[in-house]
């Protein structure tokens, strides 16, 4: 009888781990699946708040790791976009005071590039305009 | 034993002498006793076989549930580090590819861009602490610091015209943290930065950090001097006048 209660104790256990097993096997896989250059910790409701209440400052700081390479979804792409705008418009008035010619250059050719890829958004990158200080 | 009719050695249980060939009636007992202990024998071994049989589900099961928990165990593992296991994987990637991403990083210090070449440092996992990246550490120390400081300065100061700054007090709190800790590092630094490869971008850096106190802060060379020397409430006070008033 003790045995009896063991076993069906133990089938339904081995079900339970089954179970388990069978849920955690996708997100093993999809976690190990990965390209060299990513940045998950990037958050795109996170951004796209932001922009939303127009801190151009934290989109700008948010969006900095697709700068040195980080790729993001199709879809946020645009965001992190303006965020870049914001913080290259940021930088080049610094580069442009230090003496940086080349690289205010570089910024400023960076952000006219974005701004023709993306008519759509001329308001936002008005006010980003605008949210920089010193920035007519 | 002796057979004895010829005697000769014979075996307990042989049913007739070997040597004359007699009947053998003295090991009749033992030959009894054999066929009682083999008849015992097989009772018994069919008795553990079907005990056996019987317990066979069982076992079975039990060694399944152990190789379910320790798989269940290591895929819980594997899935909640995976995010270690793709950073070393980065890493080494990093390592490997040293040649390349040395000359883009060179060329983000080149530009003077140090907030690009922390971004690219970070996306890709350098570990400035080991080889072959060591001789940046202070470099990617002191960068650290200077790319807080933009970002804090950027959180303080590009706002839309209709934005909403919800935390005002606290995020220039963390601003005026952050320039302190920049100067700071920079400062205790100061006796090393002459020895590093990479001194004159840390000088520079500084050159930048100034500069970005006075565009955005409006702290020139005597302004910065009579902020540093200030007390804390008053550099707060500072901030606050110049980025919430004006």
């Amino acid at each position: 009888m003790i045995k009896k209660v063991i076993l069906i104790l133990s089938l339904v256990a081995n079900l339970v781990l089954a179970i388990f097993l069978i849920g955690l096997l996708p997100k093993a896989i999809e976690e190990l699946h990965f390209s060299y250059v990513e940045r998950d910790t990037i958050l795109p409701n996170t951004i796209r708040n932001y922009l939303d209440w127009e801190n151009y400052g934290v989109a700008a700081s948010l969006s900095r790791p697709i700068r040195g390479g980080a790729q993001v979804f199709e879809e946020d792409a645009d965001y992190y976009k303006l965020g870049e705008y914001a913080e290259l418009l940021f930088l080049s008035k610094v580069f442009a005071a230090a003496q940086n010619t080349d690289t205010a250059e570089k910024c400023e050719s960076r952000m006219t590039q974005i701004r023709s890829e993306m008519p759509s958004y001329d308001t936002v990158f008005d006010k980003i305009d605008q949210s920089c200080p010193g920035q007519q | 034993m002796k057979c004895n009719s010829c005697g000769a050695e014979i075996g307990l249980t042989d049913k007739v002498c070997p040597y004359c060939g007699r009947a053998l009636t003295e090991t009749a007992g033992y030959r009894a006793d054999m066929d009682y202990y083999k008849e015992d024998s097989a009772t018994t071994k069919k008795k553990a076989d079907k005990i056996r049989a019987k317990n066979a589900p069982l076992v079975i099961s039990v060694v399944v549930m152990v190789i379910l928990l320790v798989a269940d165990i290591a895929l819980y593992y594997v899935a909640d580090r995976a995010f270690l296991f793709r950073t070393d994987a980065v890493r080494r990637e990093s390592a490997r590819q040293y040649e390349t991403y040395a000359k883009t990083m060179q060329e983000y210090l080149d530009d003077g861009d140090y907030t690009g070449f922390m971004a690219f440092k970070e996306v890709h996992e350098i570990a400035e602490w080991e080889a072959p990246y060591e001789d940046m550490r202070l470099l990617c120390e002191i960068g650290k610091e200077y790319a807080s400081l933009v970002s804090k300065l950027e959180e303080v100061t590009m706002f839309g015209p209709e934005a909403s700054w919800y935390r005002p007090e606290s995020d220039i709190q963390d601003c005026h943290r952050q320039i302190r800790y920049f100067y700071s590092t920079f400062d205790d630094s100061l006796s090393m930065i002459d020895e590093d490869p990479y001194k004159d971008y840390i000088y520079d850096m500084k050159a930048k950090a100034d500069l970005l106190l006075e565009i955005y802060l409006g702290l020139d060379e005597t302004g910065r001097s009579e902020f540093f020397a200030s007390s804390d409430i008053r550099q707060e006070a500072y901030l606050e006048e110049v980025l919430i008033h004006d």
